[in-house]
C-alpha cells in the first residue's frame, strides 16, 4: 500500500483512512508486504523485535530503532521525545496527533512509522522558529483558542493546513469542514474558527 | 481580631454599601469602587505559548531513561469473582518487568466490565499489550444487569411516564421530608402539567486520559509521581499510601492537565497499580488509560428518569413541584444522578425523592455539576410546559417566578442580546420553511462556588525584578495561573507577563482540589494576600531609602514612592532586595457574610430541525453568567462558551450503549460514542455579568459548572418549541425527533 500525500488533487482525509488501515491490518498479517521491508534491502524480510530507520522529522534526520508495527505517533513520542503529538484516541477518531507528512494533515497514530521514512514530517515542535511562534501559533494564542490544551496541537497542525489549503483566507464553511476531524472536549471550537480567520495569509505559512 | 469595612457591592441593577468583617491581617478587599488595571481585562493564557508549541508536558508526556510501560488485565464479566489469576507466563515474555494481581482473598468482586484483575510493566507498551494476553485468569460468573429499569426497585414505564413502584428514599438520603400534602398540591392547582425525562449515562471523555508515571526510587525509598489528576494533594497521599511510604517522601508533579471535568479527582486503581509496579520494578513507570478504559473504567454521569407533577395559579405563578426520580450511578457511584435549582418554586410547596438503583457497571463520578443539568433539563422542561398551559411566552413566564434580581437582569439583557423574541416560535411545530422547523428555548444556570479551605500562596520579589507566585493545586485548564498572574500583577502594579507562576507541584503551599468550580474562588483572595504581604516588605525598603515613614509610600503605574516626592521603577526598588528574595505566604481566610453566596446565569438557543432527517443543528447559543469578580474576561468566556458547547454534545449527541447481554459498552470510543464537533457548532456568544458579591478581599466565584447546568435544556427546550412536543428523552437523536413527527402526523 503506496499512497501519495504529496498531491492534495487525490487527496482526502477519508482517503488517508482508508489507505493507513490497510497498511496496518497488512502490516500485521505479513510484514514482508509493507513497505518499511524495501527499506533494508539485504533482507525481503523483517522479523519481529526493533529494527533501524530513518525519520526525516523538522528538518533533521533522526534515526530510530522501532518495530514495524510502531505508529509514526509512537515513534515521535517514545522514541524522539517529541510529545506535542498527542494520544488521544489511537484510531484516527480525534486528530490529537495530526502531523504534516510532505505538507498534508494525517493522523500520525494511523500511520505507521516505517511508512513515513520518505516523508518530510512536521510535528507541532517544528512550526515556531525558536522563541518565535508561527502565525497561526500566535493566533490561538490571541483568540485564547484552548483550554486544557490536550487538542491543541492537533488543531493547530490541521489549522494551519487549513489555511494553506484555502489560500489563507478559508471561508468558515470551510473551517468546519476541515477541522471537523479534531475534536476538543473543553469546547474550543468557536474560538479555532477565529485563530484560524485571524491569523490570515501568513496562517498557512 | 476583625474589622469592620464598609464596601459597595452589587450589580448594575443593584448596588449598594455594605459592612463587612475583614479578619486581621487581611488586605482591603476589591470593591465596586476600585478601580483595577491588570484584573477584568483580557490577558493572553499565561501558558498558553507551553501549549501550542507543543512543550507543555503533561504525565502523558513524561519520558524517563529506564521508563516501563504498564498495563491493566481488565475483567470481560461485568459481574462475579475472580477464582484465580496466574502471572507464570507473563513474567517470562519479553520485556516484562513487573507483575501484579489486584484481584485476590476477599477482595475478589468483579463489578463491571473493565474491573482491574492484574497489571504488568515491560519495556514498551508493544510488549506490554502482548504479555497481557498470557495472563491466565479464572472468574465465576454471576448473572448481571446493566440497565437502570432493569434494576431491582426500578419504575415501570408507561407512555413515557414513570409510575408505581415510587422511589422511596433511605431516611440517610432524604433531603426534603416527603410531604403528604404534596398530592393535593399539584391537583388543585388552577393548571396542572405531569411528565417523565429520561436521560442516558455520559461519559467525561477528558483528552488526557487517566494515569500516571511513577518513579519509585529504592535507595532513598521515595517516589517522584507526574499525574493526570484535579487533585495533586490527594493524588499524593492516596499514592504515597499505595507505596506504603510517608508523604513527606513523594512529590506529585501536575503542571499539565489534559481535562478532568471531576474524573480525575483520585489516582484510581491504575495509579495503585502504577505505584506497585513501579516499587516492584524500582524504575519509573507510566500506565496511561487508552481511549476504551477511559470510557469504561473512570466514571462518568449517571443516567436518570425523572417525573415531575407541577401545579400554577392561572395568572402563572408557580405554586407546586413535586419531582420524583431515580438514578443509575453503576455499581457503587455517587456524582449525583440529579439535582436542580429551586429559583422558580422556592416559594411554592415543593419536594423531591430521588433513589439510586445499582447495576453492574462502571462507577459514576462527580461530573461538570453533578447531578444538575439532569435535572434542570427536565425542570426547565416543565417550566416550558406550564408557561403553555398558562398561555404565557417561556421568558414571561420566568420573570414572573424567578425569585433572583439578579438573574432577571440577566434574562433580559440575555433575550435582548439573543433576540427571543425574534427566534421563538410562536406557532410552535410550524413553520414556512418546507425543510426546516425552526425554535427557540432558554434556562437558568445556578452554582455556589464561592470557595474556602486554608490554602496558601508563596509570593517572592527577588533582586533582579522577577516576581513568583506559586501553589502546588493544578491548572485543569481553567487558566488559574493566568488569574495568579494578574491578582499579582494588580496588586505589585507591574504586568501580568512579569510573574512567573509555579501550580502543580505538591513542594509549593497547599491549593484545593478542582472540584465545585473552587479552585479560583478558593486560591484568590490568598493570591492577593500573598502579593500584597510581598509589596508591604517592598515598601518598606523603599521607606527605609527614602527615610520616610513606610505608610507613606504609595505604588502608582509600576513606581513606588511618595506622593508628589521621588518615585522609584519597580524594577530600580528590587535592587535594594539582598540575595535572599522576599518571600511572602498568602492566606485563604474565611469568607465574609457578603452580598450573594450563589451565581447565577441564563442561556438561550435557536435550533433548526430537518423534517426530512430528523437532525437537529443549533443555529445560535447565548449564554449570560455572572461569577462575582471577573478576574480575566476572555478566560471565563472560554469558559462559558465551553460549557455551553458540552451542553450541546450531551443533549444531542451523547449516549453510553451497553450491550445487555455481555454487560459492555459498545461505543467505547471515538468513532462510536460521538461528541459534539466543528459540524455542530452555532454562532456562540458569552456575556459576563460582573458582580461584587463582598465575600473575600477579591470577590471571584466559580465558573466552571455554573454555564454547565442549563446548556441541555436550553436547547432541549429550543427542538421542543420547533417541534411543537415536549422532547423528554435526551439525547435528543434523529430517530427521536422523526418519531415525534411521525407522532404528530397521526
Amino acid at each position: 500500500m503506496t499512497m501519495n500525500p504529496s498531491d492534495p488533487a487525490n487527496f482526502s482525509r477519508r482517503a488517508f483512512l482508508k489507505g493507513a488501515s490497510v497498511a496496518a491490518v497488512g502490516s500485521r498479517v505479513g510484514t514482508e508486504f509493507s513497505k518499511g521491508a524495501e527499506l533494508d534491502k539485504s533482507s525481503s524480510i523483517l522479523d519481529k523485535g526493533s529494527h533501524p530507520i530513518t525519520l526525516q522529522v523538522n528538518g533533521s534526520k533522526r534515526e530510530l530503532k522501532i518495530e514495524t508495527r510502531s505508529t509514526l505517533l509512537d515513534a515521535l513520542r517514545d522514541s524522539l521525545d517529541l510529545t506535542g503529538s498527542k494520544k488521544v484516541c489511537d484510531r484516527g477518531a480525534c486528530g490529537a496527533c495530526t502531523v504534516l507528512l510532505d505538507g498534508e494533515p494525517v493522523n500520525s497514530c494511523m500511520t505507521l512509522a516505517f511508512d513515513a521514512v520518505d516523508a518530510e514530517i512536521t510535528t507541532i515542535e517544528g512550526l515556531a522558529r525558536g522563541d518565535e511562534l508561527h502565525p497561526m501559533q500566535q493566533a490561538f494564542v490571541e483568540e485564547d483558542a484552548l483550554q486544557c490544551g490536550f487538542c491543541t496541537p492537533g488543531m493547530v497542525m490541521s489549522a494551519v493546513a487549513c489555511s494553506k489549503r484555502h489560500g489563507g483566507s478559508p471561508s468558515m464553511d470551510q473551517i468546519k469542514n476541515d477541522m471537523s476531524g479534531n475534536i476538543c472536549r473543553c469546547g474550543t471550537y468557536p474560538r479555532v474558527f477565529k485563530a484560524i480567520q485571524a491569523a490570515g495569509k501568513e496562517g498557512g505559512r | 481580631m476583625k474589622n469592620e469595612h464598609e464596601m459597595r457591592v452589587g450589580f448594575a441593577g443593584d448596588n449598594r454599601k455594605i459592612k463587612v468583617d475583614v479578619p486581621e491581617g487581611d488586605l482591603t478587599p476589591w470593591d465596586l469602587d476600585t478601580k483595577l488595571e491588570s484584573v477584568g481585562g483580557r490577558s493572553d493564557r499565561i501558558d498558553a505559548f507551553a501549549k501550542v508549541t507543543g512543550r507543555a508536558k503533561y504525565a502523558y508526556d513524561i519520558n524517563l531513561p529506564g521508563m516501563l510501560h504498564g498495563i491493566i488485565l481488565r475483567s470481560p464479566h461485568p459481574r462475579g469473582s475472580v477464582k484465580s489469576v496466574d502471572l507464570s507466563k507473563t513474567l517470562d515474555m519479553p520485556g516484562v518487568k513487573a507483575a501484579v494481581v489486584m484481584k485476590q482473598g476477599e477482595r475478589n468482586r468483579i463489578r463491571y466490565v473493565g474491573d482491574p484483575v492484574a497489571a504488568i510493566a515491560a519495556d514498551t507498551l508493544d510488549q506490554a499489550r502482548d504479555a497481557l494476553s498470557a495472563i491466565v485468569a479464572e472468574y465465576e460468573i454471576e448473572a448481571h444487569n446493566v440497565e437502570l429499569l432493569a434494576a431491582e426497585g426500578a419504575p415501570n414505564l408507561n407512555e413515557n411516564n414513570i409510575s408505581d413502584p415510587w422511589p422511596v428514599p433511605r431516611p440517610a438520603a432524604r433531603r426534603r421530608p416527603a410531604d403528604p400534602d404534596m398530592e393535593l398540591e399539584v391537583s388543585e392547582a388552577d393548571v396542572s402539567a405531569e411528565g417523565t425525562w429520561s436521560m442516558e449515562v455520559q461519559t467525561h471523555s477528558s483528552l488526557e486520559s487517566h494515569g500516571n508515571v511513577v518513579w519509585y526510587k529504592k535507595e532513598t525509598d521515595s517516589a517522584e509521581i507526574w499525574a493526570s489528576t484535579q487533585a495533586t494533594f490527594g493524588a499524593r497521599q492516596a499514592l504515597a499510601s499505595a507505596l506504603d511510604i510517608p508523604q513527606d517522601r513523594v512529590t506529585v508533579r501536575a503542571e499539565f492537565v489534559g481535562g478532568g471535568f471531576g474524573s480525575k479527582f483520585t489516582p484510581g486503581e491504575e495509579g495503585m497499580a502504577c505505584a506497585l509496579l513501579s516499587k516492584q520494578a524500582n524504575a519509573p513507570v507510566k500506565l496511561m488509560l487508552d481511549r476504551f478504559e477511559e470510557h469504561t473504567c473512570t466514571g462518568n454521569r449517571p443516567s436518570a428518569v425523572i417525573q415531575i407533577r407541577a401545579g400554577a395559579k392561572k395568572d402563572g405563578t408557580v405554586v407546586a413541584w413535586d419531582t420524583r426520580s431515580f438514578g443509575g450511578p453503576g455499581c457503587n457511584g455517587r456524582g449525583g444522578s440529579t439535582s436542580h435549582h429551586t429559583n422558580y418554586f422556592d416559594n411554592a410547596k415543593h419536594r423531591r425523592i430521588h433513589v439510586d438503583l445499582a447495576t453492574d457497571t462502571d462507577a459514576s463520578r462527580a461530573m461538570r455539576a453533578p447531578g444538575r443539568p439532569q435535572g434542570v433539563f427536565a425542570m426547565e422542561g416543565m417550566m416550558d410546559i406550564l408557561a403553555a398551559k398558562c398561555g404565557l411566552d417561556p421568558l414571561a413566564f420566568r420573570l414572573l417566578n424567578d425569585n433572583s434580581e439578579l438573574r432577571k437582569a440577566e434574562w433580559q439583557l440575555g433575550a435582548e442580546k439573543f433576540g427571543w423574541a425574534e427566534h421563538y416560535n410562536a406557532s410552535p411545530g410550524s413553520g414556512e420553511d418546507p425543510r426546516y422547523l425552526r425554535g427557540a428555548g432558554m434556562a437558568s444556570a445556578f452554582w455556589g462556588g464561592m470557595g474556602g479551605g486554608k490554602h496558601r500562596v508563596t509570593c517572592r520579589i527577588h533582586r533582579d525584578g522577577s516576581v513568583e507566585s506559586r501553589n502546588g493545586a493544578q491548572d485543569i485548564g481553567t487558566g488559574m495561573k493566568t488569574l495568579m498572574a494578574m491578582l499579582t500583577a494588580e496588586e505589585l502594579g507591574i504586568s501580568p507577563e512579569q510573574i512567573r507562576v509555579s501550580m502543580g507541584n505538591t513542594n509549593d503551599p497547599p491549593g484545593p482540589a478542582s472540584g465545585g468550580s473552587t479552585t479560583t474562588p478558593s486560591l484568590s483572595p490568598a493570591v492577593r494576600h500573598a502579593a500584597g504581604l510581598a509589596k508591604q516588605e517592598l515598601g518598606a525598603k523603599v521607606a527605609e531609602r527614602l527615610q520616610v515613614d513606610a505608610n507613606k509610600i504609595i505604588w502608582q503605574n509600576g513606581h513606588i514612592g511618595l506622593q508628589g516626592g521621588e518615585m522609584i521603577p519597580f524594577q530600580e526598588a528590587c535592587k535594594l532586595i539582598g540575595a535572599e528574595p522576599i518571600e511572602a505566604t498568602g492566606i485563604r481566610q474565611a469568607n465574609y457574610d457578603g452580598y450573594q453566596d450563589n451565581v447565577c446565569g441564563c442561556q438561550f438557543a435557536a435550533v433548526r430541525v430537518d423534517r426530512e432527517t430528523g437532525l437537529v443543528l443549533v443555529e445560535k447559543m447565548l449564554g449570560v453568567q455572572d461569577c462575582g469578580l471577573v478576574i480575566n474576561q476572555k478566560l471565563a468566556e472560554s469558559q462559558v462558551i465551553g460549557a455551553m458547547i458540552e451542553g450541546i454534545s450531551y443533549v444531542l449527541h451523547e449516549q453510553r450503549i451497553m450491550d445487555p447481554k455481555q454487560g459492555r459498552m459498545l461505543n467505547g470510543d471515538f468513532a462510536n460514542y460521538k461528541i459534539a464537533g466543528t459540524l455542530d457548532m452555532p454562532e456562540m456568544e458569552a456575556i459576563m455579568y460582573s458582580v461584587a458579591n463582598g465575600k473575600n478581599n477579591v470577590g471571584a466565584a466559580g465558573l466552571g459548572e455554573p454555564p454547565s447546568t442549563a446548556a441541555p435544556a436550553a436547547v432541549a427546550n429550543a427542538v421542543s418549541n420547533a417541534l411543537g412536543l415536549p422532547m423528554r428523552s435526551m439525547p435528543i437523536t434523529p430517530d427521536k425527533v422523526l418519531a415525534a413527527l411521525h407522532s404528530k402526523k397521526k
